[in-house]
């Protein structure tokens, strides 16, 4: 039998103005298993709270119904009320008497009946709850960046400042990610790397930061304060102890391979560090490409290596450690355009570039020195067109979000051109000029009297002859067809999601939308926080940013980590899915349809019919379920059900509703 | 060799064997063209094992009392190997637990009538889609009737006549669960309708409780039916169940795109737990 | 379903009886909101709150059809803004073919309504109401026939004659 108490609520005249709250309690009254029903002016004030607690001591109430205003503001009180009490917390139910009542009717009489019936539903529910008990779970004060770029560098720095352990998983050679590719910044011009390899041996130095480079993640499991991660530390071929970063090997090693650091224009050996400022800065060795491992001759940089770091029979190696926290700074690629725009040549042209492509041209330790030369016979480009939105705003062939660092990059771009050839034409074909920022605009003014032209409309077509690239395209502000014999074409192409995003997303159960950037908790209120508790987004992994809105994001992104990681232990909802493992067939329909990740199916030994079985049965992890309860309808048999709202306690408010 | 000697020499060889552990067939029946589902352990038995134009019963689900013994070995034509299918995918039995002897099935007979069952006349599949073996040939695809046809013709009635028609179905029902207990895709450890506290279907049989029985078990199949008509034929009060069923289906097809349940173990859709962004939206 | 013909049969001061299903975060929120603007709308409905439309169960659908609701609203957040994700993509699906599989049975569409109504759309709340209230009241009572009618049942048929018959020869 339960001893249910209520309470009822005049809130001043909010409530009693519209509901003769007297004749709800003379009905609370003849309910079955209520023990006692008092009203009061204002519950929720201290004295209001005192006599419920009272009442509950005095009458032995072991379940309690609130009639007053909505649950959403005042729930938690009245928890919180109920954990002074012998009365478990959860065996709480609130019956919406002024926001779904009182407020929204004018009849008095109406609105009596209709909070009679509502304090009637909320006795149905109360009767058949059951207490509930907040699991603590322990934090572990570690967090781990996926990702060393510049957004995975700042989370990382600003978590280890504030004194926690980070670990960085970098799947490159070094840190530094694109940022490190980049020539100059927009809009002061610094130079990318003077700004960017500072902060990359920032981390690399920093005692509370491990950079786990070459190092991808395997496996995770757990939940928020406690992820077990399992990272693969792919094969160096070096003894990182040993290892002094010489470079003797690299000088030495006869096999070239095309560089990607250099966008495929220049070659490295096959003992290689990616760029000369690398961070770690040792070499790693290619395993598709050295000779030694490929064809078991060669050799040369174990000879050559003074300190005898050369390893030969490197394995990769697994780590597991737990973190309390995970922040996704996965970035972005270049969208393939090549397949993509078969009228600008879809790769046939040497130079057609990318803009990434052009950065690596005008950076000093780059492929050419510095001189913007053309990739096919060297030669100063006297006219280059500067194609923006190539991907980007083409919902046709590429992506339809706008990547909105283009924009800026292109003006950046033509003004470069423009300081190391003076005597050079340059043109921007635009679809706008977006340049929201501080300084942009200044910036693109600048460049606009730097003598770029620009030329609002897409090219439609590219091809060579007698040695120039004709771009064919429209003035549409002046709606004329548009020619150009150009030397060199960049195209600024858009910006998608690093590859692999969708398994490691998936690993982890973080949200991706449907071009697969990751998914914030909400657009406007928790945009660095993801929908699975514990795990952060940090830089352009969650949409097309600037160094400037990636870096303050990784700010954010921190602070929210180190928010969590400053607290020991977190209590958990314990409004969550149970599973009635009697009842549970183990065929798994729950565990596709749950956005968390949280249910998993396991074998368990069970004594059935006086003998041992072992059948799968599904587990709920009580750390990741957040209590939505879609995986209830799916389970036919009613094995999974969701505390706090079973399926007996709904059937049963409906039956009570339906007595009225 | 008949289709039925190569099952009986098979089912005698995998007992002998002891590959199999329970053989599962069919066996003729106390009166003329009216055969039964045999279980056998003994390879004497096997020559009680008939295949002929009367094998009504679907024998899929029968694996599930037995595969506790050990490996069953099972005749299946279309509808039964789609129901293996079935319980594979739900976990019910593991593939490796059965031997399937595969049969092409030329449509079975209504002893009485002689005339093609009604679910043989509908079926789509006469030959089994997962079988280790055959015994015998392929036999060539009848013409099946329209998939949704009873479909249609209730939906062409006006609102109130399909209401009542409903209701007079409803009323008909004496909740033996017979539909439920053939059911490949009916293997909860415990039917809801029998969840004492969550009280779901009240136990007087009334028209109110037979309909939740109805509307509930169609939308806890709808999605894996295998329309293999077994609920239809058990049915003792001759009830049009799979007018039900085949409503939901035809839905499923229009609405989130084609689909037909259990034809291959690599195929596991499911429309009602997976859902795309774009889905029809018929409210809003 | 309604087999009962109500030609002005019940009584002139009748009240449909509505319940509403709403998820915690977006409808129960913007109907809390209604009531914050003192928006008026009729007493007809009840709200349940469940935390998500995808915990909705179409049973509840039928026990409160079958137990003397006169219509089932069900009210969940815009697709895209489930709190929990995914959870109104798949209440989508099966309230879709649910609603369908009701009107098969010849319920009437406007006693079972499925509506999007985010935390911000209080007026949408009130203006949902008032427009399932009206509908339901022009329907009349849903008067869900519960006993078995009497009739004569049909004899159960097949091998019925053949226990009294003189036995067929068994087949080999």
């Amino acid at each position: 039998m339960s001893r249910i108490g209520v309470f009822l609520c005049y809130c001043g005249s909010n409530i009693a103005g519209t509901v003769d709250v007297e004749a709800v309690a003379e009905m609370a009254r003849t309910l079955p298993d209520v023990v006692y029903v008092e009203t009061n002016k204002y519950t929720c004030s201290d004295p209001g709270q005192e006599g419920v607690k009272n009442a509950i001591i005095e009458k032995g109430i072991d379940r309690v119904v609130v009639g007053a205003c909505s649950p959403r503001m005042h729930e938690p009180t009245w928890r919180k009320l109920l954990a002074d009490t012998p009365v478990n917390p959860y065996m709480l139910e609130v019956a919406n008497l002024r926001e779904q009542c009182s407020w929204v009717h004018k009849d008095k009489e109406i609105a009596t009946e209709k909070a009679k019936d509502l304090v009637k539903m909320a006795v149905a529910k109360v009767a058949r709850l059951q207490p509930l008990h907040s699991i603590e779970i322990p934090v572990h004060k570690k967090a781990l960046v996926i990702g060393g770029g510049i957004a995975g560098m700042q989370a990382a720095l600003d978590i280890a400042d504030a004194g926690f352990q980070v670990t960085i998983v970098e799947r490159e050679t070094s840190l530094g990610g694109k940022m490190v590719m980049l020539d100059k910044t927009f809009p002061t011009m610094d130079c990318s790397a003077c700004i960017c390899t500072p902060k990359m041996s920032e981390v690399g130095n920093h005692p509370n930061i491990t950079v786990k480079s070459y190092s991808e993640v395997e496996n995770v499991s757990g939940y928020i304060g406690n992820f077990e991660v399992t990272i693969r530390e792919k094969a160096k071929y070096i003894d990182y102890d040993k290892c002094t970063g010489c470079g003797a090997c690299e000088t030495k090693c006869p096999q070239k391979v095309t560089n990607d650091f250099e966008q495929g224009m220049s070659e490295r050996t096959a003992i290689y560090k990616m760029f000369p400022q690398a961070v770690p800065s040792k070499p790693v060795i290619d395993a598709a490409h050295c000779r030694k491992l490929q064809e078991g001759k060669c050799g040369v940089c174990a000879k050559v290596c003074p300190t005898g770091a050369i390893n030969y029979e490197d394995e990769d190696k697994l780590t597991t450690e737990t973190y309390g926290a995970v922040v996704f700074a996965t970035g972005y690629k270049l969208i393939d355009w090549k397949p993509l725009y078969p009228e600008y040549g879809g790769g046939k042209y040497e130079d057609v570039i990318t803009g990434l492509q052009f950065e690596r041209l005008v950076n000093a330790s780059g492929p050419t020195e510095g001189h913007i030369l053309r990739p096919s016979d060297g030669t100063e480009p006297k006219s280059v067109v500067i194609i923006k939105c190539v991907g980007s705003r083409d919902p046709n062939k590429g992506k339809a979000y706008c990547s909105r660092a283009c924009c800026m990059y292109s003006a950046k771009h033509a003004h470069q051109y423009l300081d190391k050839v003076p005597d050079g034409r340059c043109y921007v074909f635009y679809m706008d000029v977006r340049t929201p920022g501080k300084g942009y605009d200044e910036f693109y003014m600048n460049t606009l009297q730097d003598g770029a032209q620009y030329l609002r409309g897409r090219v439609s077509k590219i091809y060579r002859e007698d040695g120039k690239l004709i771009c064919k395209g429209e003035d549409t502000l002046t709606s004329q067809q548009v020619t150009v014999a150009a030397d060199m074409v960049v195209l600024e192409t858009a910006m998608v999601p690093a590859d692999g995003i969708d398994e490691l997303a998936a690993k982890f159960t973080v949200g991706r939308d449907a071009d697969s950037w990751l998914v914030e908790a909400h657009a406007k209120l928790r945009p660095v926080e993801t929908n699975t508790a514990g795990i952060f987004l940090a830089g352009t992994a969650q949409g097309p940013k600037d160094i400037p809105d990636s870096v303050c994001q990784a700010g954010a992104a921190a602070s929210k980590v180190i928010g969590l990681l400053n607290k020991d232990k977190l209590m958990s909802n314990p409004q969550i899915s149970h599973v009635n493992e009697s009842l549970c067939q183990g065929d798994g329909a729950c565990v596709g349809i749950c956005p968390y990740g949280a249910i998993s199916i396991v074998e368990k030994q069970f004594r059935e019919n006086s003998r041992k079985v072992t059948r799968p049965v599904a587990q709920v992890n009580p750390g990741l379920c957040q209590g939505c309860g879609a995986c209830t309808v799916t389970c036919r048999a009613g094995a999974m059900d969701l505390l706090g709202y079973t399926n007996e306690s709904i059937m049963r408010e409906v039956d009570a509703l339906c007595q009225w | 060799m008949t289709a039925q000697d190569t099952i009986r020499a098979r089912a005698k060889e995998l007992l002998e064997s002891g590959e199999v552990a329970t053989f599962i067939g069919w066996e003729a029946g106390r009166f003329a063209n009216q055969t039964t589902p045999l279980v056998i352990t003994d390879a004497a038995d096997a020559d009680k094992l008939v295949f002929d134009e009367y094998c009504v019963n679907t024998l899929a689900k029968y694996v599930r009392d037995v595969v506790s013994r050990g490996k069953v070995g099972l005749v299946v034509r279309g509808c039964d190997s789609r129901g293996i299918i079935r319980l594979v995918t739900d976990k019910v039995i593991k593939r490796e637990d059965v031997y399937l002897i595969g049969v092409g099935c030329p449509g079975m007979k209504d002893r009485k009538t002689g005339e093609l069952l009604k679910k043989c006349a509908e079926c789509r599949h006469n030959n089994p889609l997962e079988f280790d073996e055959m015994a015998g040939d392929a036999v060539e695809k009848p013409a099946a009737a329209e998939r949704f046809a009873e479909v249609a013709e209730v939906e062409a009635m006006a609102q109130a006549d399909r209401s009542r028609y409903f209701e007079s179905v409803y009323a008909k029902c004496i909740r033996c669960y017979a539909c439920r207990d053939v059911c490949p895709c009916c293997t909860c450890r415990e039917c809801f309708v029998d969840a004492r506290r969550e009280n779901w279907v009240g136990k007087q049989n009334n028209v109110a409780e037979n309909r939740f029985y109805g509307l509930t078990r169609v939308m806890h199949i709808g999605d894996r039916c295998i329309e293999c008509g077994e609920c239809e034929r058990a049915c003792p009060m001759d009830l049009p169940l799979m007018k039900l069923n085949r409503k939901v289906i035809q839905d499923m097809n229009d609405l989130f795109g084609e689909f037909e349940s259990a034809l291959s173990l690599e195929d596991t859709t499911e429309p009602l737990i997976e859902y795309r962004l774009d889905d029809v939206e018929e409210f809003m | 379903m309604s087999v009962v013909e109500n030609n002005g049969a019940y009584p002139e001061n009748w009240e449909p009886k509505i319940i509403a299903f709403c998820c915690h975060w977006c409808t129960y929120t913007g109907a809390d909101l209604a009531g914050l603007n003192r928006m008026n709308y009729p007493a007809n409905v009840r709200v349940l709150r469940i935390p998500c439309s995808g915990r909705m169960n179409p049973q509840y659908v039928i026990e409160a059809l079958n137990k003397g609701c006169d219509g089932v609203l069900v009210c969940g957040c815009h697709p895209g803004d489930c709190h929990y994700v995914t959870g109104n993509y798949y209440a989508r699906r099966r309230m879709l073919i649910f609603k369908r599989l009701l009107e098969y049975e010849g319920l009437e569409p406007e006693r079972f309504q499925v509506r999007w109504i985010s935390g911000a759309e209080a007026g949408k709340f009130r203006d949902t109401v008032m427009s399932v209230v009206e509908q339901v009241r022009a329907l009349g009572p849903l008067n869900l026939t519960r006993e078995i009618p009497a009739f004569e049942l049909p004899r159960i048929p097949d091998d019925e004659d053949a226990f009294n018959a003189v036995p067929e020869e068994v087949t080999a």
